[in-house]
């Protein structure tokens, strides 16, 4: 039986923990495989949906538009979003492989995941988001237009019909943009710690 | 020919030097994963990922490190972008140096069962920012502090000051804990 001391000690609580060893077999490296490539596929199709989203709100777009700056706008959102794709996915294949993590430190790899979490988070609000804000922004600009122009609506009387629709566009682009920069905000945080860490050990 | 020979060859050596680490490390991977995620579903997941990125990333072992320097690398970088993927947010994770102020909940209703003790060891390193968590994980494996300090990348007097703390923290939680009981 321990004795008092030995059950006090984390060492030996610690090691003495149950635990269900796994070992990967064959069967289970072709299955975690195939869930990577699953995962990887899941990651694209995400960026091609907001790509298609803004692809689609433009094209609605320029159907409707009977100015070339508005057309123009709504170009350079589908432009803006498709170099966004490439962007967003070369941070996410840049991803450090299980052998450069081994041939680095713990501190080095976790500085870079920091690092590569923080820049696609950034790449996301530029590459991704801002897309999607132009191509809606620009198609609430041009509602509001064709109701003035073609219904004979006031501005005041056609934002007011709009407000619930505007209400939860501005909602939701406050909450992404806040929840993203708070995000940035810690990550660049750690990124700091870890530079304080490094300072004191040279 | 020679290079499906070849190929062959690495597999099976990466097969083999997985099957090693998996043999001599294999509980000491299951306690790390339970360090880094408290939900039995999740750590099953954050186990077998562990174990796959392990046995891929012997495909570019090359000895320039210990097996078990190597194994530990994979296994703590798995482990922590785990703990960023899931968004585990940062403000809610301490530094040693933090954890040394705050006050143990728990004090005064000490109980002195194993199971009791381990779930506090657990509650304690899960509230530790990643960095942290590899040097106390690393302790507690009894590894000293130049082993530590070829896994984490910090110095051994660095590991040293926060063996240190880490002593101190668990000796309060631990020792000052069941003097109260008693």
């Amino acid at each position: 039986m321990p004795n008092d001391s030995s059950r006090n000690d984390p060492r030996t609580i610690w090691q003495n923990q149950p635990t269900e060893p796994s070992i990967m077999t064959l069967e289970k490296i072709r299955q975690k495989t195939q869930e990577l490539h699953t995962k990887t596929r899941r990651a694209l199709l995400g960026g091609i949906t907001v790509s298609l989203l803004v692809v689609g709100i433009s094209a609605y777009g320029i159907a409707w538009a009977d100015g070339p700056g508005v057309r123009a706008v709504f170009a350079f959102a589908i432009a803006w979003s498709l170099a966004g794709q490439y962007f967003v996915n070369r941070g996410i294949w840049s991803a450090t492989l299980p052998g450069d993590a081994a041939l680095s430190t713990g501190l080095e790899s976790y500085r870079r995941e920091v690092e590569r979490r923080r820049y696609l988070s950034g790449r996301f609000l530029l590459w991704s988001f801002g897309p999607v804000v132009l191509a809606i922004a620009t198609l609430i600009v041009l509602i509001l237009s064709f109701g003035i122009r073609n219904r004979g609506m006031l501005l005041k009387g056609t934002l007011l019909n709009m407000i619930p629709f505007l209400a939860l566009v501005v909602i939701w682009i406050v909450s992404v943009f806040v929840i993203r920069m708070r995000d940035q905000r810690e990550l660049q945080r750690e990124i700091d710690d870890l530079n304080d860490i490094e300072r004191a050990i040279r | 020919m020679g290079g499906t020979e070849s190929i062959s060859t690495g597999a099976a050596a990466q097969d083999d030097l997985y099957r090693d680490a998996a043999d001599k490390y294999g509980s000491s991977l299951e306690r790390l994963a339970s360090a880094y995620e408290a939900d039995p579903e999740k750590r099953r997941d954050l186990s077998q990922d562990i174990h796959f990125q392990l046995w891929r990333s012997f495909q570019r072992f090359d000895a320039r490190c210990s097996l078990r320097t190597w194994v530990y690398r994979v296994a703590h970088h798995v482990a922590a972008s785990h703990v960023l993927r899931e968004r585990k947010i940062f403000s809610k994770l301490v530094s040693l140096e933090e954890l040394e102020m705050l006050p143990d909940k728990d004090q005064g209703q000490f109980a002195a069962d194993q199971r009791r003790n381990l779930e506090r060891l657990s509650v304690l390193i899960q509230q530790l920012k990643p960095l942290d968590r590899q040097v106390i994980i690393s302790y507690l494996e009894d590894m000293d502090a130049v082993s530590i300090g070829e896994i984490t990348g910090l110095s051994p007097g660095n590991v040293g000051m926060r063996i240190h703390r880490i002593k101190n923290i668990l000796a309060r939680r631990f020792h000052e804990g069941g003097d109260h009981a008693e």
